[in-house]
């Protein structure tokens, strides 16, 4: 009853004293537990000397002590009455009655090995599979960031209504991008002076660090020179996050005071790697310039940003030195955009009020600078670094999610699976548990007896799951790492997380599974089933031709999980020969290509990199094997895409447009057999001309020029001072930097920088050709190392990586629950038939022949499997739009899939049918009379 | 009727316990005793009951056990009121008086 007043004291009292007595109970059921036998004797002892006074009482009225016992034991209850009662009051006996129930389904389960095989590794494939792909999920997503209190940090970014003016933007994939328009613009890129501006708010932060990269930096002085992953950062940036170093020194703001020493501080993996832990105090060369190893750092600092990992970090003032181009190579450019920020909020203040302090600063900087208008309002946001820096989350969340969603079908798979071998294995026990019932047992007694068989199961399962998953999430986050390059860290390996989504896991799906069997399996009718054998042909009959059953609707549902998961694999699949068979506009196969930039170094001067270039052009060229050797800005099909807007001559509309932009050098549209379509190639004169001159696409000429003969016309930058150049000559179409995307207006120009990627044409397998490659190339110079070797269509393979993934485990996942279901059909019609031998045993004499004993079953096997599939298909058109940014040139809706995969279950199905079927033929009607 | 014995209200038992134990220690069937006589007769525990309600009240720690001898020179637990429990039954006792007032009153409303 609710009080009504005056109450408010003694409730909060009252609470503590509940939570008081609460542990209080807890603490003695604990104890009793230990001491149960001393417990019980000291309540028998109680119990008797209560029921001795008791009599006593009586006995001095005058009754014999017999007597006495007798009503006293009738007005207060026996003796063991009493202890049963005070027993199931503990809550310790719940502990007990569940203790037993698990022991008593060992043994059950023990009873039958192979029932308890199949389920447990059904159920572990289910789940393994879950935990696998969760323990990626973990990884990319949900894993904290290695640092202190890395709740703590937040990152930054702007947003704008309005695009900013004039600047020199990059990012390296920290953060989410977004398209910029018109109306909109947003990063989480700041240049250096605008660091320093915010960093002056010391009130508001505690702590700010810059950083940039990774970026690809020549590392010689140790061995063979190798391209190592450098990230720039600032000064403070170790402080900020809180990571010491385990040898030496972390950077600190000295080390961002211009001029100050080259110094960098290793990764604890890559000192132990490159240098056997022993790098303190060498010396190293980074882009040709000595830098002191001064530290290395905590080994718990893995990475920052999911999936990047660096092998050293260097202060950001090194930019300049180091010649890399990000900043404009300068840390004083207010229109330069680069660097990432990631601060600690400083004690006391709250996220809106530090917001409101940076978005001011930000406004400040940019709209002194006009590089945005005070109406744009340009401002900050400060996000949680854990949902901030995206990382390798961006690209991977989409497949993942499509991931977990094919694994938790497989799951439901399994369970409707288990569920069935559960329900035909509760009917084989309906008469162990009608008498159970019989005996006075209460139905939730029973159906928690079942449950804790199905929890044993689902944990059994889980727990094999759980070893299958760790071997499956360290291989596919080793196929991820070799894809997306070996410096990518990802740390797939079971953790708590992980286990308390298998334990989550292994609990929903033993109450799925076993819930319903349970249910169904205590349904209290006994006379019928304790009196089975009277049960007569016609009743056997009538039940025969009941409606589907629960194993049928199990069955059922399994098919239909199934179509969804095979026709999603199907069209991925489909997906993927499409894409593997665009055609690019060039010769794919037998080429080998590598990237070099001999001017990082230091070496060697810009003009000197064109000699060295078509030194090693002839070089290569000579080579045995060697059919073709070029080069250009840019590899095809590696996602990368230059772009400029330019004003083009003779066209109508005179605002600028996008082209897409490749420097090559001579010899390049043979090496890659793109076809001249009029005019001539680009040659090596071309390179060492003054004149600038160009080679466009058929996609520039008919989008641009009316398919006019585009010779003599030129293109080039808005402003007339800037480079324009001279159509000498139309190739075809090809892909840029993606197979899904048609071709867009591409001009090729000379190439006249330093950066570049070589292509080798070969005349047979070229990755034979590497090693001679390698030695062409440290003929030349040694100190140039050779990075991102990869033929062609390892490239292409690369691109498709998704796809291929997703392709490859869907259909893994696919067959499994093909064969699943068809065991879960198989095992259904078994059943039945084991069931209804008396049935065709009297069909059998009356007349029955073996097509018609054959059809029987089938038909009932294959309607099972037809309405399955019409779930499925309705199922598959639901789901498969979730696909869409998979598929190419293929529809959601494909007939073709829709029809194999249906096709594909029915013969599946049918020879599942078989067998059940050839044993219902195989019944000899007097045995089966007899049996009666 | 009135000589039958009768079921205890739900959930008072308890507060009938810790009344008992309020005047002197008292083991199982002194309490039963004690709660029969007071009551008139007209309740009733049985020992089931009574040793559930003592095991939670000793598991709350609003009573506890101590094996002693009985004036009859037996051996017996003797429970006896802790400070908790003497708080618990204050509180109880005019949560009880509160709730009888209001159930008279609503009754004797015509």
């Amino acid at each position: 009853m609710e009080q009504t007043g005056g109450g408010d004291c003694q409730n909060s009292g009252g609470v503590v004293t509940t939570a008081m007595s609460l542990l209080h109970n807890l603490a003695s059921g604990l104890r009793s537990l230990f001491r149960k036998e001393q417990e019980n004797r000291e309540l028998e002892e109680e119990l008797n000397g209560f029921l001795e006074m008791a009599a006593q009482e009586k006995i001095d009225q005058g009754m014999s002590r017999e007597d006495a016992l007798r009503a006293v034991r009738l007005e207060r209850g026996s003796i063991g009455v009493s202890k049963e009662i005070v027993h199931e009051a503990r809550w310790e006996s719940f502990l007990e009655t569940c203790w037993q129930d698990v022991r008593f389904g060992v043994r059950m389960l023990r009873k039958s090995p192979g029932f308890t095989t199949v389920v447990v590794l059904t159920i572990a494939l289910g789940i393994g599979a879950n935990t696998a792909i969760f323990s990626l999920m973990n990884a990319v997503m949900l894993q904290s960031i290695p640092v202190r209190d890395p709740q703590e940090l937040v990152v930054l970014r702007w947003s704008a209504q309005g695009r900013p003016q004039s600047i020199g933007h990059s990012s390296h994939g920290d953060c989410k991008s977004t398209d910029w328009g018109a109306s909109f613009s947003s990063s989480c890129s700041f240049s250096y002076p605008m660091v320093k501006e915010i960093r002056g708010q010391s009130h508001v932060f505690s702590g700010l660090a810059a950083f940039a990269g990774p970026a690809q930096l020549d590392l010689s002085g140790n061995g063979q020179a190798s391209m190592v992953n450098g990230e720039l950062v600032s000064g403070d940036f170790f402080q900020t996050m809180g990571v010491g170093a385990v040898e030496g020194r972390t950077l600190d703001l000295t080390d961002e005071k211009p001029g100050a020493e080259a110094v960098a501080v290793l990764s604890y993996a890559y000192s132990q790697t490159a240098f056997g832990g022993t790098s303190l105090g060498k010396t190293i060369k980074l882009n040709g310039v000595p830098f002191t190893i001064v530290g290395v750092a905590d080994p718990r600092f893995t990475r920052l940003t999911p999936g990047k990992s660096q092998d050293l970090w260097v202060s950001i003032s090194q930019v300049t030195a180091l010649r890399i181009p990000w900043g404009g190579g300068n840390l004083s450019k207010n229109d330069r955009w680069w660097l990432t920020v990631v601060g600690r909020i400083a004690p006391g203040i709250s996220l809106a009020q530090a917001q409101t302090a940076t978005s001011l600063a930000f406004r400040d900087e940019v709209v002194h600078e006009s590089l945005l208008k005070a109406t744009d309002d340009p401002q900050v946001t400060l996000l949680p670094a854990q949902k901030g820096l995206t990382g390798l989350r961006s690209e991977t969340e989409e497949p993942l999610f499509l991931l977990m969603g094919a694994v938790a079908i497989l799951l439901l798979i399994s369970c409707a699976n288990v569920a069935g071998l559960l329900l035909s294995r509760a009917e084989a026990r309906r008469k162990e548990i009608a008498m159970r019932l019989a005996l006075g047992a209460g139905r939730m007694r029973v159906a928690r007896q079942l449950l804790t068989e199905s929890l044993l199961l689902s944990f059994a399962g889980a727990a094999v799951g759980v070893l299958l998953s760790f071997w499956g999430a360290t291989t596919l986050a080793s196929i991820v790492v070799a894809n997306e390059g070996s410096r990518t860290y990802l740390d797939a390996k079971p953790d708590f997380m992980v286990l308390l989504f298998a334990i989550g896991v292994a609990l929903v799906t033993g109450i799925l599974f076993g819930l319903v069997p349970a249910l169904i399996g205590t349904r209290a009718n006994l006379a019928p089933v304790l009196k089975e054998n009277a049960t007569g042909v016609t009743n056997a009959i009538a039940r025969g031709r009941r409606r589907i059953g629960p194993g049928g609707v199990l069955v059922v549902v399994q098919v239909a999980l199934s179509v969804i998961v095979l026709v999603s694999a199907g069209l991925v699949e489909r997906s993927l020969t499409n894409l593997r068979n665009v055609h690019a506009g060039f010769d794919t196969s037998n080429l080998l290509q590598f990237g070099i930039d001999p001017a990082r170094t230091g070496t060697y001067k810009e003009e000197d990199v064109q000699n060295f270039y078509g030194e090693l052009q002839r070089r290569l060229t000579y080579l045995p094997g060697v059919l073709n050797a070029s080069y250009s800005s840019d590899p095809f099909l590696a996602g990368g895409l230059w772009t400029s807007d330019m004003k083009i001559e003779g066209r109508a509309d005179k605002s600028t447009v996008e082209v897409q932009m490749m420097a090559v050098g001579a010899d390049f549209l043979t090496t890659m057999k793109i076809p001249l379509v009029s005019g001539r190639p680009l040659t090596s004169g071309d390179i060492t001309s003054t004149h600038d001159v160009a080679v466009v696409n058929r996609a520039f000429v008919s989008k641009f020029m009316d398919n006019r003969d585009p010779r003599g016309f030129h293109f080039g930058g808005e402003d007339s001072k800037d480079k324009q150049y001279e159509i000498v000559g139309v190739v075809g179409d090809t892909k840029y930097d993606s197979l899904r995307k048609e071709p867009e207006p591409t001009a090729f120009i000379p190439l006249k920088k330093s950066g570049a990627h070589f292509v080798v044409r070969t005349a047979s397998n070229p990755t034979a050709l590497i090693p001679a490659v390698r030695r062409a190339l440290g003929d030349l110079d040694n100190n140039v190392p050779m990075f991102d070797v990869l033929t062609q269509n390892e490239r292409i393979e690369k691109q498709l990586f998704t796809e291929r993934l997703i392709a490859y485990l869907a259909s893994l996942f696919g067959l499994v629950a093909l064969i699943l279901a068809c065991i879960g059909l198989y095992g259904l019609l078994s059943y039945e038939v084991a069931r209804r031998t008396k049935e065709i045993g009297v069909r059998a004499a009356l007349g029955a022949q073996k097509k018609d004993l054959l059809r029987l079953v089938v038909g009932q096997g294959l309607a099972l499997v037809a309405i399955g599939i019409g779930f499925g298909l309705v199922g598959a058109l639901g789901v498969t739009r979730f696909l869409k940014s998979l598929l190419y040139g293929v529809e959601p809706t494909d007939t073709f899939t829709l029809l194999v995969v249906c096709a594909l279950l029915l013969l599946v199905g049918g020879v599942a049918c078989l067998i059940p079927a050839r044993h219902a033929t195989r019944v000899a009607p007097m045995v089966a009379l007899r049996y009666e | 009727m009135a000589d039958e014995p009768s079921d205890l209200v739900q959930g008072t038992l308890d507060m009938l316990i810790l009344k008992t134990l309020a005047l002197e220690p008292m083991h199982g069937y002194g309490v039963s005793v004690r709660i029969e006589q007071m009551s008139d007769g007209i309740f009733r525990v049985n020992a089931g009951s009574l040793f559930v309600a003592l095991e939670r009240l000793q598991r709350a720690g609003m009573i506890k056990g101590e094996w002693k001898t009985t004036e009859n020179s037996r051996r017996a637990k003797y429970y006896a009121l802790t400070e908790r429990g003497r708080k618990r039954l204050d509180s109880e006792t005019r949560e009880w008086s509160r709730q009888v007032a209001a159930i008279a009153r609503i009754l004797e409303a015509s």
